[in-house]
């Protein structure tokens, strides 16, 4: 193991790759800033140009940016009171208070600190949990396999949307999406409407470029789009309390690590999930509650760390079992299928090198935090200025070009436009759009697991339990389906909670 | 514009519908048990079955609810416009991007979506020429990507 993290230190110190790392850092953290590009539609747009990349400096643009714009997104919810990104809407109401009270640099201060420390946390476990649980699973069969995709696609449906029958319906057409083309246990052409270009089946990269930058820039053309004012020109020393909090608030920091890194590896709920939980955690556990949503660092100190450390988190059932942990890591395990890294517990025989060097990216990506999100904080006031009537048409044109990059077609550039314009009518109506990404990703191992359960069991239905790993597995998924369910049709609802829908 | 649920179950209902016919007539070869109909079989189903809840669900408002609603922005003619101007820009690429090129058309679809947000017209059009060369420079002489020229095939570089 140690000869590999050599090696993949090797791979990551390579000149070109870091160079990447420092550019998309950059990038991250300027498209994170700016309110209405949130995290995943700065991934999203970076998928096309990784599809030029060798393995290792995709995988780490893709997770430099992420990192970056989760953070950055704390920024304009501190400035203007907007967050961001949806990660950073638990604890805008503290912040945005500590900025009114004329200390900006005080509340960006808790939410750069915080969150490097809780990534470097869900790093941590990511790097020591993620070998153990593939070896475990290195013995798992098909039956194992499908219901660790069913609780993954359970677990995104059914545990944080604030309508299950919405996502549930938005999965399922995910995973009818997934059916089109050759791709099947029988290979045969499927609801290819006789056209060529649909056996190979829906283009991920045109989808999720689609389905997250040109419905983003339709929600723009029918807002007013004017650059919000900051009032704030001046920024004290950053670094300056932190060290202070850290010591007086020890245990939150750890809460909130821990929290949100077992967040992130629940399939399905994502770093907004983990920020509201903290923040949450945090206010039930305080000696002084009455003091939250005032500009209290407490409650953003424990959820800011959440929402980073979550991050790492997600990628653990992400590497080990292709599972998404929230449509970022969706992303991510599209761009590792790209580069011939299908993720799977055999990626650490197959592939050691490439996963450590996903890990060092990640501690790399935490640590280039520190100075880049300084700086990015200087020049905040006049980022969040930039005016969105500008940018929006470029990353229309950057969608189109992106899309049009991977095969040379121009049918992608519809494929694109169409899921745009299917992911806007849908958020119109309420249904989220992530389960689809994560239905049309594991669509095809979902079927593939349940026919070859259902070959060797021929055909009988009892097959799918008589395993134990896969019994437990299988009690679980029920389990979270049939609580929610059973708490839909009970009849005083508790009011929904205030989350936006997990992006 | 926002549907009554009780719309959304309905069109939900004949999708699955017409996902649940197209798959029952998949060839099955090999002979396999489960063939290529199976799963989507189950889906259909699936789907079928959140669509009548969904619908019933949605029934229940409409007594008290219209069937269905315009969200505020769809009430002035501006932004919906706007809106429908982002596919109109795509199509338009679509349509004409490999005869006219991509140095003609990208500056084009900047420009109209620029002007459509207010940037004033000397501005929109510096910006939508610079930013189609960057966009160029990137994927063509950067990626390689083979974006078309079209018209300006005799100055290809």
């Amino acid at each position: 193991m140690l000869d590999a993290y050599v090696t993949a230190l090797g791979m990551v110190l390579d000149p070109y790759v870091l160079a990447v790392i420092v550019a998309s850092a950059i990038y991250g953290l300027i498209v994170g800033c700016i309110p209405g590009l949130s995290a995943t539609m700065a991934t999203a747009l970076l998928v096309p140009l990784t599809f030029f990349m060798p393995p290792v400096p995709a995988i780490a643009a893709i997770v430099t940016t992420s990192t970056m714009a989760i953070f950055s997104g704390d920024i304009p919810g501190c400035l203007l009171r907007i967050p961001g990104t949806p990660a950073s809407a638990a604890y805008v109401d503290d912040s945005y208070q500590m900025t009114l009270r004329g200390e900006p640099e005080m509340a960006l201060g808790i939410c750069l600190w915080f969150s490097v420390i809780g990534g470097l946390f869900g790093t941590a476990v990511m790097m020591v949990a993620s070998p153990a649980i593939a070896d475990f699973a290195l013995g798992f069969g098909s039956v194992e396999f499908f219901w660790i995709v069913m609780l993954g696609l359970g677990g995104a449906v059914f545990i944080g949307s604030s309508s299950p029958l919405k996502a549930c319906i938005a999965l399922l057409i995910g995973l009818m999406l997934a059916m089109v083309g050759m791709n099947n246990p029988a290979g045969q052409p499927r609801f290819t409407f006789e056209s060529t270009e649909m056996l190979g089946g829906v283009s991920l990269i045109p989808m999720m470029v689609g389905m997250f930058a040109c419905s983003e820039v339709m929600r723009h053309m029918i807002s007013d789009g004017s650059a919000p004012q900051v009032a704030i020109k001046k920024m004290g020393p950053i670094f300056a309390n932190m060290w202070r909090l850290t010591k007086q608030y020890p245990w939150q920091l750890v809460r909130g690590s821990a929290l949100g890194t077992v967040v992130g590896i629940q399939p399905g709920s994502g770093a907004d999930m983990a920020a509201w939980m903290s923040y949450a955690m945090s206010k039930r556990f305080s000696k002084t509650p009455e003091k939250f949503g005032t500009g209290h660092p407490e409650g953003l100190i424990e959820a800011g760390a959440s929402n980073n450390s979550s991050l790492a988190g997600a990628w653990i059932p992400a590497l080990v079992f292709g599972i998404p942990g929230d449509s970022i890591t969706a992303i991510a395990i599209g761009v590792l299928m790209m580069k011939n890294m299908a993720p799977g517990p055999t990626i650490f025989v197959n592939n050691p090198e490439n996963v450590y060097a996903l890990f060092l990216v990640f501690v790399i990506a935490n640590l280039l935090m520190l100075p880049l999100g300084w700086a990015i904080i200087k020049v905040a006031s006049r980022v969040l200025q930039v005016p969105r009537k500008v940018l929006m048409p470029i990353i229309l044109l950057f969608a189109i070009v992106g899309s049009y990059a991977i095969n040379n077609s121009l049918f992608d550039v519809g494929l694109m436009l169409g899921f745009g314009v299917l992911a806007f009518v849908m958020e119109e109506n309420g249904f989220p759009v992530a389960p689809v990404i994560l239905g049309v990703v594991l669509g095809p191992l979902l079927e593939e697991y349940f026919i070859n359960s259902m070959i060797k069991s021929d055909g009988s239905l009892i097959g799918l339990f008589n395993r134990p790993i896969a019994a437990v597995l299988a009690a679980i998924t029920i389990g979270i389906m049939a609580w929610t369910i059973i708490a839909a049709l009970r009849p005083t609802r508790a009011a929904p909670r205030p989350t936006p829908q997990d992006l | 514009m926002k549907f009554n649920d009780v719309f959304a179950g309905l069109a939900l209902l004949v999708l699955s519908a017409l996902v649940a016919s197209a798959a029952w007539n998949l060839p099955n070869p090999a002979q396999q048990p489960l063939g290529p109909s199976a799963f989507p079989l189950i889906l259909a189903g699936l789907l079928a079955l959140c669509a009548v809840i969904l619908a019933t669900t949605g029934s229940r408002v409409v007594e008290r609810g219209p069937l269905f609603t315009r969200a505020d922005w769809a009430r002035s003619a501006a932004p919906v416009l706007r809106l429908l101007l982002v596919p109109v820009a795509v199509i338009f690429y679509i349509a004409f991007a490999e005869t006219l090129g991509f140095l003609i058309v990208a500056p084009l679809v900047l420009l109209a979506l620029f002007l459509a947000g207010g940037v004033k017209p000397a501005l929109a059009i510096a910006l939508a020429l610079a930013s189609a060369l960057a966009m160029h420079a990137i994927f063509y002489l950067g990626l390689g990507v083979q974006l078309p020229w079209g018209l300006l095939e005799p100055i290809r570089w």
